[in-house]
């Protein structure tokens, strides 16, 4: 085989390998969007009887499962919101600021980025019951800020790294003080630290399975009313609801990757 | 390239709000007809129950007869409830669905409150023999919801071999097969039995020799399953199992190549009761909702979706034959007579059934 | 003079604000907690399942037991398969996806990410729906006539690992794929002209400057896994249970929070004996949170 030829096959072979791979990652996907067109009314809701989009009307009235996909929306932006600044406020601190006690801190950042979620949940579990916290909202919140603070820390520590204070100390010599220069000068500055470690912080809440099993109470959060739901067999409003929130992911996708949205504006 | 991932999550986030809003008006507005029917805001109800065991409909329905909103949470296990409850804060749960041994054990636990006989109007369409158990003399602390059997599951269509035993389970003709409950006392229970021992066997040296035989079923066990073991057998994944009656009813309605066993050791007997936890929130809520439970037209709900054994005589009556002559939905009396409930047992005793389990499942 | 780099300031107030918040959450939601868990590892409980707090060490005998040790080797196995193959899976596919000509390069990217946007539990009983008995694998199968009796596929250590590996294998295809961006183009030129042939070129040059990609991605991946118990719960069945399940286990139906709490410094010690190992062969902490 010649050399060019040799070259096209390993080009050829590497795209049919990727197309491999994506279908593998999708395969699972293409199940949850096709019985969420299925017909069948009766448990377990395995087998194919016609085709029908009855169930994304009837997920309307599924108020248990819109209330819990409600709930982990509520807990994910709380959580993300005050992970984030908890977790910018810290980075900064541990980088500029001296004190004792510091190594120690950042030790033990590391312990709910490293530790398996379920001893996280169990721990969070027994120091609620111990303390007679009922479990709740309240609990699933602290939980997700405590796993997620530590991703925020280290992905606003990433973009200190190549800080320079001196910038800061320009601020403060042209007359703002401590508190401005943190606003105007700092947070910019940092900016794809905070969002990379906000949109960790989202990611992982809105998909956590474990720590919530063990402090949500009574609270349903979408995951738990999914795997609730794979107990009796998942129907298939559970899946036009998945597919709703698959299709609003791509949708954006589109338009953020393909200029579609840009264009729009333009021709206004 | 981040700036657009944001861009997306913060639409994708205020999307969902607006779903979550619609969600949680949605609710808002069936609660708002609810309570117009009602009088004024007639509260909630926590509920906690054994998964596909009570009809959401059934909620539904007192709900819109009442106004009370009902939370409904479910455990698969008598154990699970039980931890569950203990581990959260005191009243949690208003209502919760112990079986007959979980209620004996509760009661020494100090965990349920007396239910308020004048309250319950409804209790005399209960059966005479369901009533004032060993577990709870006099009904002080529960009544009845439905009783059933851990019976003996097989797709005679799949399956050559000739089931009639707890012990022909063990066969390894069925490699690989079988759908069991995932309930230790259950499954060890039924281990015990097909040795002719009892499911509450204390004997260390009995109860080595169930655990041996336990381990043969391992290779014969595809799944554990306590919420919808009736799903692997109608979808084919199990020819035969260890399931509820009702499962096996339900299944047999899918399938009829689906046949019910009963043992002829004698199978798992277990009867499932209403409680009200100590520290309940809303006990006459509870009141309420129980005795709306007792209610026969309630009671032929609940059998119409999942057929187990009803011990509501009224309810029984009114649904005749389809009732009484299905004998996955109603056990026959000599299955019944020849079968045997769980007892509690002394923790040393059940850390080595704790420590069978383990060994099975691993 | 030059300024410093950074200026070290020992002020109180300064750092108590700002790193205040996050010493109070890591100290009570985190340091506490696992104390107590600590502790009632060495506690028992009595015939009411309420926990004694008299010191004994009857939990850490009974998991000694060889049954147990069982488990955590069929823990290990699964987790070390799950490893092996996202390594082997995940290598080439981020290396294709991040050296790609094509001008949908962002997109590729974008296409792995969407389905993990997609709720996990659901994919992982998707899988569950495909490969069943009457599952759209078999029965497409048995259409196509290229089997007669449906392929027995679900319910096993085999579907545990991968539903395992579907779940994980986005923590080694993100880390693969940032250091494979950052593989200089030049250097791999040079190889060749130095005259190295494809293969000395990966095994010399790019493997170890990805090397800490793939490290990362490994504890990122191997340590989860041993606490995934709603992966072998939906695929395997209750045949394949790792640490997670039993720990769950005994924290829900065992109703045996200080054998749980034993079960989970185990596996913490586990956790511990990994990343110590990680560290040793120059891993760095920081690349795992991001």
């Amino acid at each position: 085989m010649t050399r060019a030829g040799k070259a096209k096959l390993m080009t050829g072979l590497g795209r049919f390998y990727t197309v491999l791979v994506y279908i593998f990652l999708f395969l699972p996907i293409s199940v949850i969007v096709v019985n969420s067109m299925n017909a069948t009314t009766s448990k377990p809701y395995l087998s194919w009887k016609g085709f029908t989009l009855s169930w994304y009307a009837k997920l309307w009235s599924n108020t248990e499962l819109l209330s819990s996909f409600g709930n982990t929306m509520i807990i994910a932006i709380v959580s993300t919101l005050v992970s984030t600044a908890i977790g910018t406020l810290a980075a900064v601190g541990l980088y500029r600021y001296r004190f004792r006690g510091k190594d120690l801190i950042n030790g033990l950042l590391y312990i709910p980025v490293v530790i398996p979620e379920i001893v996280f949940g169990i721990s969070l579990l027994s120091m609620f019951a111990k303390m007679s916290i009922p479990r709740g909202m309240f609990t699933l919140i602290l939980a997700h800020i405590s796993f997620s603070v530590p991703f925020v820390v280290f992905n606003v520590r990433a973009c200190l790294t190549n800080y320079d204070i001196s910038v800061e100390e320009a601020s403060m010599d042209l007359g703002a003080n401590r508190v401005k220069t943190f606003f105007n000068v700092t947070f910019p500055m940092l900016m794809p630290g905070i969002t990379g470690g906000a949109l960790l912080a989202f990611t992982l809440s809105i998909d956590d399975v474990i720590i919530s099993y063990f402090v949500n109470g009574q609270t349903k959060t979408y995951p738990l009313k999914v795997m609730e739901s794979i107990k009796s067999g998942v129907s298939p409003d559970v899946n036009a609801l998945s597919t709703l929130i698959l299709l609003g992911t791509i949708l954006f996708v589109i338009l953020t990757q393909t200029n579609v949205l840009k264009k729009l504006v333009r021709k206004k | 390239m981040k700036n657009k991932i944001i861009a997306l999550a913060l639409t994708f986030t205020t999307g969902a709000l607006i779903l979550a809003g619609c969600g949680s008006s949605a609710s808002g507005a069936s609660a708002g007809t609810s309570s117009s029917s009602g009088s004024k805001d007639a509260g909630t109800l926590n509920v906690f129950v054994w998964t596909e065991y009570v009809p959401q409909s059934v909620f539904d329905e007192f709900t819109k007869k009442t106004g009370i909103k009902v939370n409904v949470s479910t455990y698969s296990s008598n154990e699970d409830m039980l931890a569950k409850v203990k581990s959260e804060t005191e009243g949690t749960y208003d209502i919760v669905q112990p079986s007959d041994y979980m209620v004996e054990l509760m009661i020494g636990q100090d965990m349920l409150q007396k239910l308020d006989q004048t309250k319950l109007t409804n209790l005399s369409n209960i059966g005479e023999s369901y009533l004032n158990p060993s577990y709870d003399p006099g009904n002080a602390y529960s009544v009845p919801y439905q009783g059933g059997v851990g019976a003996i599951a097989v797709n005679t269509a799949k399956v050559d071999l000739d089931i009639d035993s707890y012990d022909d389970l063990f066969d390894s003709a069925l490699k690989n097969s079988l759908v069991v409950l995932d309930d230790y006392r259950a499954v060890i229970g039924m281990t015990a039995r097909s040795m002719g021992y009892s499911m509450n066997e204390t004997d260390t040296g009995k109860l080595s020799e169930i655990s041996d035989k336990l381990m043969t079923l391992k290779d014969n066990v595809k799944l554990y399953d306590s919420d919808s073991p009736k799903s692997a057998l109608i979808a084919g994944d199990c020819t035969a199992g260890f399931v509820w009656s009702a499962e096996i009813a339900l299944a047999m309605e899918e399938n009829p190549d689906i046949k019910v066993v009963y043992p002829s050791e004698g199978a798992y007997l277990f009867m499932d009761n209403w409680c009200v936890t100590k520290g309940a929130k809303n006990y006459d809520n509870a009141m309420t909702f129980i005795n709306y439970m007792l209610d026969p037209d309630t009671a032929q709900m609940v059998s119409a979706e999942f057929p187990y054994l009803q011990p509501n005589q009224t309810a029984v009556e009114a649904m005749g034959s389809d009732y009484s002559d299905n004998e996955a939905k109603n056990p026959p009396a000599e299955a019944i007579a020849a079968g045997e409930y769980v007892q509690n047992l002394d923790p040393d005793v059940l850390s080595i059934y704790d420590d069978m389990w383990t060994k099975l499942k691993q | 003079m030059k300024k410093s780099k950074h200026e070290w300031k020992s002020n109180g107030l300064p750092a108590l604000v700002t790193v205040g918040p996050v010493a109070v959450i890591l100290v009570f939601l985190v340091v506490l907690p696992l104390m107590y868990v600590a502790v009632m590892s060495f506690c028992s409980i009595d015939s009411y399942y309420n926990v004694v707090y008299k010191f004994t060490l009857r939990n850490y005998a009974q998991l000694a037991d060889p049954d147990y040790i069982h488990i955590y080797l069929q823990s290990i196995l699964i987790a070390l398969l799950t490893t092996v193959i996202c390594v082997l899976v995940a290598y080439p596919f981020a290396y294709l996806i991040a050296r790609t000509k094509s001008r949908n390069k962002n997109l590729l990217y974008m296409l792995v990410i969407i389905p993990f946007w997609t709720n996990s539990l659901i994919r992982i009983y998707g899988w569950r729906t495909f490969l069943g008995t009457n599952g759209w694998l078999n029965n497409a199968l048995i259409k196509l006539h290229m089997i007669s009796e449906p392929l027995d596929m679900l319910f096993n250590r085999g579907t545990t690992v991968l539903g395992m590996v579907y779940c994980l294998i986005p923590f080694m295809v993100l880390p693969l794929y940032s250091s494979f961006e950052k593989l200089d183009v030049n250097l791999l030129e040079a190889s060749a002209d130095l005259g190295a042939t494809k293969l000395k070129t990966l095994k010399e040059i790019i493997i170890p400057l990805t090397a800490d990609g793939i490290f990362s991605g490994c504890i990122m991946i191997f340590i989860p896994c041993l606490g995934y118990f709603f992966v072998s719960d939906i695929l395997g069945g209750g045949n394949a249970d790792v640490i997670g399940n039993l720990i769950e286990r005994q924290f829900q139906s065992g109703n045996n929070w200080p054998l749980g709490s034993a079960l989970s410094i185990i596996l913490i010690i586990i956790t511990l004996l990994l990343v110590k190992a990680y560290q040793k062969i120059g891993g760095s902490m920081e690349s795992l949170a991001l």
